[in-house]
């Protein structure tokens, strides 16, 4: 069968499998991650295939696995996984607290791997449609994850979610509408009119002002999906309630998803309008939400909610990379991109067991000095604060360096400048919440007990998080580099 | 003749977002909603009879089961479950809102000349009245407070961005136009359900009451 067809087939199998009531709760468990894991592997053989210089497909070209496109499929096959494992971890964590229903577990069970099978749906799609399409699935089904404990506030992170979500989603659609309207004439009316290779080709004869009005409504709504300021308000509760397996989904699955379609509307903008208009939007997008970032992060009274707003530092950073452009800038955001992606799971999962064994992901419920109460999850949040800065050796450090000598040898002097200074603060900021959190002084009185650190699945796979981080950072796979640097060139190139 | 019906049904769609501004009973406002749908539906037939487009009956037959009857009838069906406090009380008093709407409406109408398409005749009308709904259905959002008005508030935008896919290209693509009609049943479904753990939670759908999150 069809390499891409099968990728796409086993984790909606998977969440089929999972929704499914009664069965003994452990082979469940063991089915779902084993889904997961058979979907990473077929991600990764997929893009070995396009290295190896086939270029998969499926339905007439709806479905094209491009360097861009191998790119993001590994790296959200890689995070499923990961995130997968995790979420298995808390729900067992919270059984013990009996907080887990039976139905709760089974739309955890069925709404990971649907999740996980519309990123990658996303990350495939050549037809803007479709591309549409699976972006609203991602929302669907993230929508009760978000609302997963069922507390008051899930509840408005998760109702906030879905208005701001569904209005950027409407935005996306009419975006994609008129980049449809803006080739009629030259692409006909069928279902290929709107595959992104087509469109590329018949660039230069997009008509220019419906295209405009297009690439604006596009990217203001998948911008929004990505969490760019301004539009990145649902970003931060929704992080906060959600479970943390599904923060990293969300923060890397999700992220790396809207950035994919904001390329690739990116890209047809610049070869029929020139670099200088989607590109300057997406710069000042990017620098806008890098700028948003720093005093909320300065000021952050929530673990979870610190974590949204790194998210949203990056995102920018991303944005602002591929907005200066030049073929180091587009190289340095999706550097970033994987660098962010292999990282994000060790942040996400060493302050879920923080805040979970600590009942609260508030700082003052949780107090200074964690790394006296639950040393190995603090340890580990810690290092994950220094390579998340993007302080050297670690990888990060190495892709924001990109970016920034991209931006200082091109015409953007003066926003790169800005974007250094912002990147500094945020950079203290982080490390200063980070230090204060897990170093601080430890409450002298009311000591609360907090429940003894075990070394479960969840540590494991937290454990297996950090050292990929770690590794990655003196050691990328040969054939990932081949990965990125195909990506860049369908960047860079259009092709 | 066609053009007559589509000029007719654009404008109707149009009064209906004014009523929805003006209205303050929500079953009204879902029944508009309901009227409004089935216009779109109209239009997109006469379309299809003037242009010979096949595909677009499809759309209408998705349009008129989903929108005018299937979401409807699932909203009616939330509210009365829920049953309690059926007025709408905007932020925005009802003068206020209308002209302020009547202000969005002439912007609509003025972006709409910019298209190769849109300086003059039907297609004209039938943008100006898509953007102004797209910007009406931005302003309900804002200014609602009651989670099935929001869910409405979308719900609006969304018909005015498929009137902007009739009026610039004849529709979408069949295989999209199913896949995007799907998505949004579902999303409704979602949102229902979630209108319904709220009200549960809080027992008012008043969502100016979500309010803890901050910073």
């Amino acid at each position: 069968m069809n390499l891409i067809v099968s990728t796409l087939l086993v984790p909606f199998v998977t969440a089929a499998f999972g929704g499914l009531a009664g069965g003994p709760r452990r082979l469940k468990e063991f089915v779902v991650i084993g889904g997961l894991l058979v979907t990473f592997g077929l991600c990764v053989a997929t893009a070995a295939q396009f290295l190896g210089g086939v270029v998969p497909s499926a339905f007439d070209n709806t479905l094209r696995v491009d360097g861009l496109s191998a790119l993001v499929l590994v790296l959200s096959g890689f995070v499923g996984l990961l995130s997968t494992v995790y979420g298995v971890a808390y729900l067992r964590r919270n059984e013990a607290d009996g907080h887990i229903t039976e139905r709760m577990r089974r739309e955890f069970h069925s709404l990971v791997p649907l999740y996980v099978f519309a990123m990658l749906l996303v990350s495939v799609s050549n037809n803007l449609g479709i591309l549409w399409i699976a972006v609203e699935l991602t929302t669907l089904a993230s929508v009760f994850l978000v609302a997963f404990p069922n507390r008051d506030t899930s509840l408005e992170a998760a109702w906030k979610f879905l208005m701001l979500g569904g209005l950027g989603l409407a935005f996306a659609l009419l975006g994609t509408v008129l980049i449809f309207a803006s080739g009629q004439g030259h692409l006909g009316e069928g279902m290929s009119a709107l595959d992104w290779t087509r469109l590329m080709e018949a660039a230069p004869s997009l008509h220019p002002f419906t295209l405009r009005l297009g690439v604006v409504f596009a990217i203001i709504g998948y911008g929004t999906k990505a969490g760019l300021a301004p539009m990145h308000t649902w970003k931060p509760d929704a992080y906060r309630e959600a479970p943390s397996s599904t923060g990293v989904l969300m923060a890397v699955g999700m992220l790396n998803g809207a950035l994919y379609c904001l390329i690739r509307v990116h890209l047809i903008s610049k070869a029929s309008l020139g670099p200088d208009f989607s590109g300057s939007l997406l710069l000042t997008l990017g620098l806008l939400s890098v700028l948003v970032a720093m005093p909320f992060l300065l000021i952050q009274w929530n673990l979870k909610r610190l974590l949204a707003y790194s998210s949203i530092e990056h995102v920018g950073i991303m944005a602002v990379g591929i907005g200066l452009g030049g073929e180091a800038g587009v190289f340095g955001a999706l550097l970033h991109m994987t660098y962010h992606s292999i990282a994000k799971p060790l942040a996400f999962f060493s302050a879920g067991t923080i805040a979970q064994l600590h009942r609260s992901s508030n700082f003052d419920a949780i107090r200074g000095g964690t790394i006296g109460r639950t040393p190995m999850a603090s340890g580990l949040f810690l290092l994950a604060a220094v390579i998340m800065t993007g302080s050297p050796p670690f990888g990060l450090f190495f892709s924001e360096m990109t970016i920034l000598k991209a931006g200082f040898f091109g015409p953007h002097f003066v926003a790169t400048s800005i974007f250094l200074g912002a990147l500094v603060v945020l950079f203290c900021g982080f490390v200063y919440q980070v230090g204060r959190l897990t170093l601080g002084p430890q409450p002298d009185t009311g000591e609360q007990p907090v429940a003894p650190e075990t070394f479960d699945l969840g540590a494991g796979v937290t454990l297996i998080a950090a050292v990929l981080a770690v590794v990655s950072a003196v050691y990328l796979p040969e054939s990932l580099i081949a990965l990125i640097r195909a990506a860049a060139r369908v960047v860079w190139e259009g092709a | 003749m066609t053009r007559d019906i589509l000029i007719l049904c654009a404008a109707g769609m149009l009064v209906s977002a004014f009523l929805t501004v003006g209205q303050k009973a929500l079953f009204t406002t879902i029944r508009l909603y309901a009227g409004q749908s089935l216009l779109l539906a109209i239009a997109a037939i006469a379309m299809a009879v003037s242009e010979g487009r096949q595909h677009l009956y499809v759309m209408a037959a998705l349009t008129i089961a989903l929108k005018a009857i299937l979401i409807p009838w699932f909203l009616m069906r939330v509210i009365d479950r829920i049953g309690i406090h059926r007025e709408i009380e905007p932020f925005l008093n009802v003068p206020a809102s209308l002209l302020i709407c009547l202000g969005l409406t002439v912007i609509g109408y003025r972006v709409s000349t910019g298209f190769p398409e849109g300086a003059e005749g039907v297609t004209h009308h039938l943008l100006g009245v898509a953007l102004s709904m797209l910007l009406i259905g931005l302003f309900l959002m804002v200014t609602r407070k009651k989670a099935v008005t929001q869910i409405l508030a979308l719900l609006t935008v969304e018909n005015a961005v498929f009137l902007v896919a009739l009026a610039v290209t004849t529709g979408m693509p069949l295989g999209v136009e199913l896949g995007i009609a799907f998505d949004v049943m579902m999303a409704v479904v979602v949102l229902g359900v979630l209108v319904h753990r709220i009200v549960d939670r809080f027992e008012s759908m008043d969502v100016s009451r979500l309010s803890n999150l901050k910073g």
